[in-house]
């Protein structure tokens, strides 16, 4: 069986700082998002647990120049094989025309038996690549499972509907998303560190799929992703610590924060 | 067990420079860093003596991310009712080469791990070397979790606690008394303001030290580097001092109070905390070297005890530096005659032939003469009497200066104690 996982890399989130409402993202690393490490986790799980399996990991670039370094942390986890599609035009393309690379980029290494997405990326959780790259390459997808498994040519996913489970079964080749309670993702290995670097990458741009800048550019702008500015009450609470405390208690009495 | 040439314990300057050297010459070398990359966690004041080193790998100091120049050196004894400020600016320290830069860590070393892994070493991170493999004796590779890699060459540079290598008695457990703690918060402020309240020019920096109140006469002292659009800003602390006055002084108040102090707060005004850090600092000095070598092994950088606390300036990244360079050398110079067993004592030959190890000789009784409290009392406040008696101004007839200055000098520094004091100062 052969399954591809499509992965995002984003910066390194905890380094990020926000300064006049943007993030300063000069200087800060890139890494896979969490999440994706939940998709590459299932692969792997799945390849040991169906045998015979090779796990592909492919990803656009997005403004990450040190992609290939990045990528190695999939490959030390344990995928056999990286795809990199980097092209100054993914970096301003938006969800449909980065779906559209990624379809074209699948459709090039061959296809897959099953195609592992995460449930959205870490850093903008839009959460539209596995059912867009369905769509373009005309798959069936189950969305959000948190369980996974294949038999007799068969995926069966779980999915968590609040109160109920859902059970889902699909025909192969298909596509999933999966969320982040399915696994704990591995850490590498020193062992499989090492042995990451050895492992084949193979470099893609635009062209090499058989797309250019005007296929992906973007069909919408955005004008603003700022989070909802909130009103804080800046209430100061003078005295000392006891007076201070005794007066934070009443005041969140007031505001029902605590009962009386 | 899968076996390369040469394995680098930790990726701080010392193992950064130890694998860069190595890997230039084709050796394959693989560092092992339990950060999430090289840097992610070392702390440092913030000067780095490039003059040293600068024979070293010259091609990387000319393109290191480097912070600033250091051209403008400032010292402040800093008492609670008055600050006296030395300031010192030369052309010479203007003038290219620059002798030292500030730097951040997590910066540079990052830099450098990138040009090790452009000479094909391999930069592991985020994993920690567990203990050292050894047989008969002899190092013959690590074990990281489950996974163990043999080597024909250790290098250690895990830094100042060493676990690892007192693990496997290849040094003796420090004693924490021969230690001093530094921690330090970088600030943000923007360049036109640094380059102001430190009267430079753009682009240059400045070293300014603190002693005297700062440490509440314990022994220890502040530090201010400039860096591009942040300072770093922090106090090292004798340990052995602050644990015996940790009842009646409230250690972890301290770096606050400096802040706040009157003659202080001004430099840090408006300035955003970015990132508060904490690390242990040898102050053994030369004493507190360990053997630098043994079969299979080479201890470098803060885990060879390479550290120096002149007061003035603590230096530590230029020893680093030099250990790792030196360790890499020794290493390929042995392999080229066919016997590893002999990179040891050319090591350690290599190290007491230069500064590396003749400097902290020559420093040998700073150690000592700095446990002395005055130094952070006394003679901080006699300073700021005589300026203050100086500049003092009444409505009662004024003294002649003579009078005014060897009075206050009379008072303070012609006694039995201070004369003894202050000869001292001849050993330093
Ligand atoms: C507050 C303070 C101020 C200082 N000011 C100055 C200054 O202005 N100028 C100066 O020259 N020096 C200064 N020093 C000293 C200087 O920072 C050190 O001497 C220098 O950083 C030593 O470098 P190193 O490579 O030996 O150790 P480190 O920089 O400590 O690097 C050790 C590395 O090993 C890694 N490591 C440790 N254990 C393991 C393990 N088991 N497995 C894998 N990795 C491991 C660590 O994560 C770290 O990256 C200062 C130190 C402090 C604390």
């Amino acid at each position: 069986m052969k399954i591809i996982v499509p992965v995002k890399t984003n910066p390194d989130l905890q380094m990020i700082r926000i300064k006049n409402r943007e993030p300063i993202l000069e200087a800060v690393p890139y890494k896979v998002g969490d999440l994706d490490k939940n998709s590459v986790e299932a692969a792997l799980q799945l390849q040991a647990a169906v045998g015979d399996t090779q796990v592909v990991a492919l990803t656009i670039a997005e403004g990450n120049r040190k992609i290939k370094d990045t990528m190695k942390e999939v490959l030390a986890m344990g995928a056999d094989e990286a795809y990199i599609l980097s092209d100054d035009a993914l970096t301003a393309a938006d969800q449909a025309g980065k779906a559209l690379a990624l379809a074209k980029a699948i459709e090039k290494i061959g296809g897959a038996d099953l195609i592992v997405f995460a449930e959205g990326s870490t850093d903008n959780y839009s959460g539209q690549m596995g059912p867009r790259v369905a769509e373009l390459l005309a798959l069936p997808e189950i969305g959000y499972a948190k369980k996974l498994t294949v038999a007799d040519g068969k995926l069966t996913a779980e999915r968590g509907m609040g109160d109920l489970i859902e059970v889902l079964e699909s025909s192969l080749p298909a596509v999933v998303t999966v969320t982040s309670e399915i696994n704990e993702p591995r850490i590498p290995t020193l062992m499989n560190i090492m042995k990451a670097g050895k492992k084949p990458t193979t470099e893609w741009t635009l062209g090499d799929v058989g797309l250019d800048a005007a296929a992906v550019a973007p069909q919408k702008a955005v004008l603003s992703n700022l989070a909802e500015e909130q009103q804080r009450k800046n209430v100061m609470i003078e005295g000392s610590a006891e007076e201070q405390c005794a007066a934070l208690i009443d005041a969140l009495i007031k505001d029902g924060v605590l009962e009386a | 067990m899968e076996k390369v040439d040469c394995i680098v314990v930790g990726g701080g300057l010392a193992g950064l420079s130890a694998a860069y050297g190595l890997a230039s010459e084709g050796l394959e070398v693989i560092l092992i860093e339990r950060g999430d990359y090289a840097g992610a966690k070392n702390v440092t004041g913030g000067r780095l003596y490039v003059s040293p080193i600068r024979d070293m790998y010259p091609e990387l100091w000319e393109a290191a991310p480097f912070e600033r120049p250091v051209t403008r050196e400032f010292i402040t004894l800093l008492n609670s009712g008055n600050a006296t400020t030395i300031e010192f600016a030369s052309d010479k320290f203007a003038a290219q080469p620059y002798q030292s830069y500030t730097v951040l860590r997590a910066t540079l070393d990052l830099w450098l791990s990138e040009q090790v892994m452009e000479k094909g070493g391999m930069v592991i991170t985020n994993q920690r070397v567990d203990e050292l493999l050894m047989e008969d004796g002899k190092v013959i590779g690590i074990r990281a979790g489950e996974d163990e890699i043999g080597a024909d060459m250790t290098i250690v540079a895990e830094g100042v606690l060493g676990l690892v290598s007192t693990k496997a008695g290849l040094r003796q457990k420090p004693s924490w008394k021969d230690h001093a703690v530094g921690f330090k918060e970088t600030i943000e402020l923007p360049q036109e303001v640094i380059e102001s309240r430190w009267h430079l020019s753009p682009g240059q920096g400045a070293a300014h030290l603190f002693m005297g109140e700062v440490t509440k006469g314990m022994l220890g002292g502040g530090f201010l580097y400039t860096n591009k659009s942040s300072i770093s800003f922090g106090i090292v602390l004798g340990m052995k001092d602050a644990k015996e006055r940790a009842d009646k002084i409230d250690v972890y108040t301290l770096l606050d109070d400096f802040k706040a102090h009157p003659h202080v707060a001004p430099l840090v005004a408006g300035g955003e905390l970015l990132e508060y850090s904490a690390h242990v600092i040898s102050e053994a000095g030369y004493a507190g070297i360990p053997q630098l070598y043994g079969d299979g092994y080479l201890l470098a950088g803060d885990t060879a005890g390479l550290a120096l606390n002149q007061l003035y300036t603590v230096r530590g990244m230029d020893f680093a530096v030099a250990s790792g360079y030196y360790a890499a050398k020794a290493t390929l110079e042995a392999k080229q005659q066919g016997d590893l067993s002999a990179a040891g004592p050319m090591y350690e030959k290599m190290m007491r032939d230069t500064w590396v190890i003749k400097d902290l000789e020559t420093a040998q009784h700073i150690p000592h003469f700095i446990e002395n409290p005055r130094i952070f009392t006394h003679y901080p406040q006699s300073v700021g009497r005589i300026f203050e008696r100086l500049f003092t101004l009444t409505s009662d007839p004024t003294e002649g200066i003579y009078h005014k200055v060897m009075g206050s000098v009379k008072q303070d520094f012609v006694n039995a104690k201070t004369v003894k004091e202050l000869m001292g100062v001849r050993k330093i």
